[in-house]
């Protein structure tokens, strides 16, 4: 009798979200070692072997965003008042805290670590939604992906994922880690707080959409190749991610180095 | 007359120590000076980098002050902003990237006409979102021999919006005006994105420079 009432919905929720997730990422990277790779010389960029999978997927992806998160994300920035969304905001940055005091902790960086959690336990008396600290500012979001490249991790493949957008294969695994450190992961299915962690990820998508409206417009609309420039940015922010953990200003970034080498080749 | 001998090699002996040690010291000296000549000149690029993005921020912002909304003005006040502070046939070469070297003169004309309107057209549609922000330099720092990297921030006058980390690529190289070749904007460089693209577009259409001339000028024609 005790094991015919132990049907699906029973199970917690935090166990049949990572199952769910995991199988999601493993069939994605099924998907994308099934298709062919591009060969080197036509690639535009080498860290790009499924390039042309990778364009089609991207342009599902607009479709989605013209359709979809765009008309949402504009009608959020006009209906909803500033308070409103720096609620949302606010909250969606206190579901990450857990991630970052783990990954903080892993990383060495006890300090961020102690910091995120101090936030996370002071900021969860609203849930969030009101940030309660003197300095919000204060921590530094870490992710799996930062902790996975700190041990040397390879970078992996670049991988435009249908929904969630651009990705390299460490990245990628990083996320899933990351979604299960969700505090909200802990409430059981049909629970308030299930069905709040369900909503934070599309509310996370338009939050993101509205907060960058116009960059994301001029980006698709402007750009002569909209997905060569997504890939550029994409880089260059995770380059930045990694920078920012090693907490080194001074050091050279991946961009000095661009520079670096166009002023040491011979001038013509 | 041994001793004379004996006399003279000590002489010698202490005349050749005494000329190493001199040499030496005037090997430290020279070393000294000329680290010291370095280190001067990097401050005077540091400050001639900062004077000119300072200068370029008080200029943004008489134009912000002025500003009607009228897009041919806009381009027009861009364009002198543009031309009088960056660096153009520097901000060419990045960008091509590698094709640079293979393209004739006239692909070169043509691209730099072409990347000055692709730039100026992005800083025209985006002018508006400057309205309402106050940049302030908080450090510089050189990087190489001839670029100074101004850091600072844009901060929203009316505080809703947090602080957006901006540094200003600048060259100084010697015996010219400084001027400015990049933007990073929270650890993104404009130019390094401008080029990571073009590359893209020429590897696409087979090498052919000539493809993201035409590819740069149809969008700058459409965007008009």
């Amino acid at each position: 009798m005790a094991h015919k009432e132990m049907t699906m919905s029973s199970i917690p929720i935090v166990r049949r979200w990572p199952l769910w997730r995991g199988g999601f990422a493993v069939l994605l990277f099924g998907m994308l070692a099934a298709c062919s790779s591009t060969p080197e010389a036509n690639r535009s960029d080498l860290r790009d072997p499924y390039e042309n999978t990778n364009r089609k997927i991207f342009a599902f992806n607009m479709g989605v965003d013209s359709y979809v998160l765009k008309p949402v994300a504009d009608g959020y920035r006009s209906n909803v008042p500033d308070a409103g969304r720096r609620a949302i905001d606010n909250h969606l940055d206190w579901a990450g805290l857990p991630s970052t005091a783990l990954n903080s902790t892993i990383q060495g960086d006890l300090e961020n670590a102690a910091l995120a959690t101090i936030h996370f336990a002071i900021n969860g008396l609203t849930l969030g939604f009101d940030d309660l600290t003197e300095n919000p500012g204060a921590v530094e979001k870490r992710d799996f992906g930062q902790t996975l490249a700190r041990a040397n991790v390879p970078e992996g493949d670049y991988l435009m994922v249908p929904l969630l957008g651009a990705h390299s294969g460490r990245n990628l695994a990083g996320r899933v880690v990351d979604s299960l450190t969700n505090p909200l992961s802990f409430f059981q299915a049909g629970n308030v707080g299930s069905t709040m962690r369900t909503a934070q990820i599309p509310a996370r998508a338009v939050a993101f959409r509205a907060n960058n409206f116009d960059t994301i417009n001029d980006i698709k609309y402007n750009s002569i190749d909209s997905y060569a420039r997504t890939r550029s940015l994409y880089y260059q922010m995770r380059a930045g991610a990694l920078r920012d953990r090693q907490n080194n200003d001074q050091a050279p970034s991946a961009t000095d180095d661009q520079f670096d080498a166009f002023f040491d080749e011979p001038a013509k | 007359m041994i001793c004379h001998e004996k006399l003279t090699s000590k002489q010698l002996f202490a005349f050749a120590l005494s000329f190493k040690s001199a040499r030496i010291f005037l090997a430290s000296v020279m070393l000294i000076w000329l680290g010291s000549q370095t280190s001067f000149a990097g401050n005077s690029q540091i400050d001639d980098a900062n004077k000119l993005v300072t200068q370029m921020m008080v200029d943004v912002e008489s134009i912000l002050a002025q500003d009607i909304n009228d897009d041919l003005a806009r381009r027009e006040n861009v364009s002198a902003l543009f031309d009088r502070y960056f660096d153009l046939p520097t901000i060419a070469k990045f960008s091509a990237g590698p094709y640079w070297r293979a393209a004739d003169a006239d692909q070169k004309t043509a691209y730099e006409t072409a990347i000055r309107d692709v730039i100026i057209g992005t800083v025209v549609r985006n002018f508006d979102q400057l309205s309402g922000l106050k940049f302030t330099a908080t450090d510089s720092q050189a990087k190489g021999t001839q670029l100074v990297l101004v850091n600072g921030t844009f901060t929203d006058n009316k505080q809703q919006q947090p602080p957006i980390v901006v540094g200003w690529r600048v060259i100084t190289a010697d015996n010219a005006s400084p001027r400015i070749l990049d933007v990073e904007i929270e650890n993104i460089s404009m130019l390094v994105t401008q080029k990571q693209e073009n590359i893209a577009i020429i590897r696409k259409n087979e090498g052919k420079f000539s493809a993201l001339i035409d590819a740069m000028n149809q969008r700058s024609q459409s965007n008009n």
